[in-house]
């Protein structure tokens, strides 16, 4: 049963892309029907597939030779995460019925997302570590692919290439670390190394938890790699919402979570991990408290959470991490989606000219609130409040001081830039005379079923966590009920500290206007987060080195045949010289 | 004597001739000159043909390891090797043919091109079964020889005839090299027999170094390897798109295998052959992908690609050499079999859109990135067909340039040598920099507003785009499912290390 409900929650979806590519661009209501249609399927399949968790290898599909066998393990990590990417990528794709409407290359549009969420599916549930790298790059291909998808316009195509290169990048890393494997144990069967870690031997394991915490930085947007994700803003809304929101930023995060029982006793690691953590956290933060434009401010957002995301494995908890993943994916997409219908309504992202659009839009307004509450951590029916808590009571009791002082910092500072963004879209005067409509019968499915999931899904808090203690042996992890989450989130005095510097956060914004004194002095903290704490002039820099170093190698082909000739001279002595030299 | 294996190596070259004769009865009676169609059709339906022998070929190779003909004292060999470099010249040149219909039907001198074309491919299938200097250095000769020509193809352009002769110029070059290198060889063992020279050298003798160095320079020229590859920016992108299908995807790789032929036996002489080919391996792919980097032309850009590609394979085969184990070499010749599809079908989309944009207008400019922008509104397969061969050429999934890397880096990490392991980190962070010139190609395909070019382009015919689809399925086919190769790659792999053992 598990074999085929994993088959159909990665082949519905790609069998759907096919399906969209090949129907013509002409018939935009057959593609719409048939994306919406395989998505769902797809959807169903994935959450079938939550009663069917084991550790055990569900599938194995052998390919032969160097290439090992395709293999899939459903436990809690993977169902759950593809369940997410499923779920999301169908309500991202009905979103699209509307947001997408009257697209000319809509068959490239729902081509590329279902290839995702395909792949998105394969990659949770890969227990071989090369078709796990199969399909991150994969994903990898498909978020470039739709980042720049308004091909036209020059800054979505470089963010496009910018994302591509740099988790590329990263994702360097990630193969190192399964060619190590492989060259060690011959196989790359990830369970079989979780047993055996330790026999890798010291320094091969310390080079793979290093090159695969460069993969999950890369891939999660996380310092020093944060720069793509605020820029893939070029994407059409919903594919923020998906994409770079709840389903592929969460791979890198993935990652560490899945490998973390192999990596925690090499030395250093679980401090980098926190280290990372914290600061994308913070910088990102500060960054969200001075962006101009509503959707890179919910990217800083997005790699700030993902920070507590990573910090919480640094602290070595799985499960809190989990937790906030599950949250975060389901009120960032909410975020983003009601975000791309203001933008759709008022055509434009700069905050500064939104204003007052509580009025025109009481929906997306309603639900942007619901998913604000939740981002700024406000007690109690939020999703995020109760998994924000729960990652700083895993730093409180797992990790150093300063790291747990700084996410609460960023708790406040989180609090803040919400209730800045939420007042300058919603609320207030309007400072422009734009007009904007609310969002529409198909936009509002996914905002109403996506607003519901914020405020009820912590209630899945006892299944999830028996879930993940239940098939993930090498993790040794402790289940909490709900009522067990309640009180040791409720009674630890520590949660109220949190609050309270939430509230302070909140208020910080209510009295900006009283405290100059403060912005005023850290005036040259906007200057510095507007220009990304100087990490885009550093890209640019490198871009700018490579570029100038490839023009001014052109000088070796000068086209003239006696220099051509004196090449290859050149050549016969070079190596005469180094085989006398050698041998 | 082996008939099937006979006919693998006969028929292309027997109907070469025969192709050029009816051809140019045929020109000879029309009045504008033009070959007739039998002639191109008679080339595809040979090559078709000779799919049979080869599957035959393939299959006495797979159960006793080799196949062999002889001719009085001449004897050929075909084994593992030989069958791979076989497989990606009749993947490309039945591609190649079948494009050509359109893209050289009615130019002066068609019944040549088709001619050259099967003698090309003949040649290259009889030089990877080469068992001794002498038949090598003939075929490899006779392959240099029936390249000019097609390089050189549009004898009115002067573009075209420099390339031309800057190809021939560095050729002959190397040519006189490898010829010093098997006169030394023989002079130092008396024996142009590949398997009686092994047992002829000695360790550290000098003589077999410099022929060693001559060998590895000589057949370098063609294999591009850089300092040595400076006709090749020009002679790709200036011969006729099939053509530089056939020079990017099968001819500079059986430079390689004639290397590899003629290397193998000195194997013994000393430990460094496997560090130098990794050596340039990396120069290759750096330098390579550099140039690729600003250029603006597309089949310049997709040249010079070609650099980096032979570095993966130099590597791979550079990994199998120093430390004696199959896997390297086999991944190359994975990963040159995946490149001959890949840049074979780059070369081919960017030919189509070539003719439709200038040649079917009658001119001669060369295919600007510019060009490509909207390209997919009138040409949508052609652009994704385009869009596959590079996004495979820059490795990523679920496309076959990613299993072949894969393969090469897997073997590189099995060595357990640290200095390897380096260089296959090098070699996946030169994969990410080329990503930096493919993907902006495949992004200017996709924009809504179409170049002045593409708005004025012509119509393409079926047959052009046929092979573009061929090609494109094999290339997804293989990335999904790298181990339907392994019934060519593991003989070639095992047969390399025969040759170097012994």
């Amino acid at each position: 049963m598990a074999q085929s409900l994993i088959l159909l929650s990665i082949g519905l979806p790609w069998l759907g892309a096919l399906v969209a590519w090949l129907i013509r661009n002409e018939q935009e209501r057959a593609q719409h029907a048939m994306a919406v249609g395989f998505s769902v399927a797809g959807g169903l399949a994935a959450l079938a597939l939550i009663p069917h968790a084991a550790s055990g290898v569900a599938l194995r599909v052998p390919i032969g030779g160097m290439f090992g066998d395709m293999t899939f393990v459903a436990d809690g990590l993977g169902v759950f995460l593809a369940a997410v990417a499923t779920v999301v990528g169908s309500l991202a794709v009905i979103f699209s019925v509307s947001y997408m409407h009257g697209d000319p290359q809509l068959g490239r549009y729902y081509f590329q997302v279902l290839l995702f969420i395909g792949a998105m599916v394969g990659l949770v549930l890969s227990n071989s570590m090369l078709f796990l790298f199969f399909f991150w790059e994969i994903t990898a291909l498909c978020s470039y692919a739709l980042i720049s998808y308004y091909n036209d316009d020059p800054k979505a195509v470089r963010a496009g290439i910018e994302a591509l290169v740099m988790t590329q990048l990263g994702g360097v890393g990630l193969l190192g670390g399964a060619l190590v494997v492989y060259a060690l144990f011959g196989s790359y069967e990830i369970d079989a190394f979780l047993k055996n870690a330790t026999t890798l031997g010291p320094t091969p394991l310390a080079w793979m938890a290093f090159g695969f915490l460069i993969a999950a930085a890369a891939k999660s947007a996380q310092f020093p790699f944060q720069t793509w994700l605020p820029d893939a803003m070029e994407a059409p809304s919903p594919i923020s919402a998906l994409i770079h929101a709840a389903t592929m930023v969460n791979a890198g995060v993935y990652l560490l979570a899945r490998f973390y029982p192999a990596f925690a006793p090499v030395p250093g690691w679980k401090t980098a991990v926190i280290a990372v953590g914290v600061i994308s956290a913070l910088l990102t933060a500060c960054m969200a408290l001075f962006a101009p434009d509503l959707k890179r401010t919910l990217a800083y957002s997005t790699v700030s959470q993902l920070g507590y995301m990573v910090y919480a494995i640094g602290v070595g908890g799985i499960a809190a991490c989990s937790f906030h993943l599950f949250s975060h994916s389901i009120f960032k997409a909410l975020l983003f989606l009601s975000a791309g219908a203001v933008i759709h309504a008022v055509g434009t992202r700069d905050m500064g000219k939104m204003g007052g659009l509580a009025k025109q839009m009481p929906i997306a307004c309603t639900v942007f609130v619901l998913g604000a509450l939740s981002l700024a951590g406000i007690p109690p029916v939020f999703n995020g409040f109760w998994s924000k808590e729960l990652v700083l009571e895993a730093g409180l009791t797992g990790g150093p001081t300063w790291a747990l002082a700084g996410m609460l910092l960023g708790a406040g500072l989180t609090a803040c830039y919400t209730f800045r963004m939420v007042w300058m879209v919603f609320f207030g005067e309007a400072r422009s005379h734009l007009h904007g409509h609310d969002a529409t019968p198909a936009m509002r499915v996914s905002l109403v079923l996506l607003a519901a999931g914020t405020l009820t899904s912590w209630l899945a808090a006892g299944p999830f966590f028996h879930l993940l203690e239940s098939t993930m042996p090498y993790h040794k992890l402790h289940a909490l009920s709900l009522g067990e989450l309640a009180h040791e989130i409720l009674a630890a005095p520590f949660t109220w500290v949190a609050i309270g510097v939430v509230g302070l956060g909140l208020l910080a914004w209510l009295g900006r206007n009283s405290l100059t004194f403060i912005t005023d002095g850290f005036g040259w903290l906007g200057a510095a987060a507007s220009k990304s704490f100087g990490f885009e002039r550093l890209n640019e820099r490198v871009v700018d080195v490579t570029r100038a170093t490839a023009e001014a190698l052109r000088v070796t082909q000068p086209g003239h045949l006696s220099w051509n000739v004196v090449g290859i001279i050149g050549g016969l002595v070079a190596v005469l010289i180094l085989l006398t030299w050698g041998a | 004597m082996n008939t099937a294996f006979f006919w693998l190596v006969t028929l292309p070259l027997v109907a070469s001739p025969l192709v050029y004769v009816i051809g140019r009865v045929g020109a000879n009676r029309d009045s504008r000159g033009r070959a007739p169609a039998a002639a191109r059709w008679l080339a595809f339906l040979v090559l078709l043909a000779t799919w049979i022998p080869f599957g035959l070929a393939a299959q006495e190779v797979g159960t006793r390891g080799r196949t062999t003909f002889s001719v009085e004292a001449i004897m050929l060999q075909l084994d593992g090797i030989g069958l791979v470099l076989a497989a990606t010249v009749l993947a490309v040149g039945t591609a190649v043919a079948l494009h050509s219909f359109s893209y050289m039907g009615g130019e002066v001198g068609e019944e040549k091109y088709y001619a050259m074309l099967l003698a090309m491919m003949g040649v290259m299938i009889g030089l990877g079964c080469a068992g001794d200097l002498f038949n090598l250095w003939v075929w490899f000769e006779a392959m240099a020889v029936s390249s000019y020509l097609l390089v050189a193809f549009y004898r009115e352009q002067p573009a075209s005839l420099e390339a031309g002769m800057k190809y021939l110029v560095q050729s002959a070059f190397g040519s006189v090299l490898v010829l010093l290198g098997i006169a030394l060889v023989l002079a130092q063992t008396g024996t142009l027999t590949l398997d009686k020279i092994r047992m002829a050298t000695q360790v550290g003798s000098p003589a077999m170094l410099a022929a060693g160095a001559l060998f590895v320079i000589g057949f370098g020229v063609k294999i591009a390897m850089v300092p040595m590859h400076t006709w090749l920016p020009d002679a790709h992108s200036m011969a006729p798109s099939g053509i530089s299908a056939m020079l990017s995807g099968v001819v500079i790789e059986a430079g390689l295998v004639a290397l590899l032929r003629a290397l193998m036996p000195l194997a013994g002489v000393t430990p460094s052959w496997g560090i130098l080919l990794m050596g340039f391996g990396a120069l290759n792919m750096l330098y390579g992908n550099l140039l690729a980097l600003r250029q603006s032309q597309v089949k310049r850009l997709l040249a010079f690609s070609s650099l980096s590609h032979v570095g993966y394979m130099l590597l791979g085969v550079g990994i199998a050499l120093h430390v004696g184990q199959a896997a390297g070499a086999q991944g190359a010749f994975f990963h040159l079999f995946n490149h001959g599809l890949m840049k074979g079908l780059a070369f081919l989309a960017a030919g189509a859109l070539l003719y439709a944009l200038h040649l079917a207008a009658g001119s001669h400019d060369a295919l600007t990135i510019r060009d490509l922008d909207g390209a997919a509104s009138r040409y949508p397969m052609v652009a994704l067909t385009l869009s596959i061969a590079l996004l495979a050429l820059g490795g990523l999934p679920p496309l076959a340039g990613f299993m072949s890397k894969w393969q090469i880096f897997v073997a590189g990490f099995a060595s357990h040598d640290m200095l390897i392991a380096s260089l296959v980190i090098f070699a996946a962070l030169n994969s990410v920099l080329s990503l930096a010139y493919y993907a902006p190609l495949v992004n200017a395909c996709y924009r809504k507003e179409p170049s002045a070019a593409v708005q004025r382009g012509a119509a393409l015919p079926a047959s052009m785009v046929l092979p573009l689809v061929l090609l494109s399925l094999a290339v997804i086919v293989l990335g999904f499912w790298p181990s339907l190769m392994n019934w060519l790659t593991e003989p070639a792999g095992a047969a390399l290390l025969k040759a170097l053992r012994g």
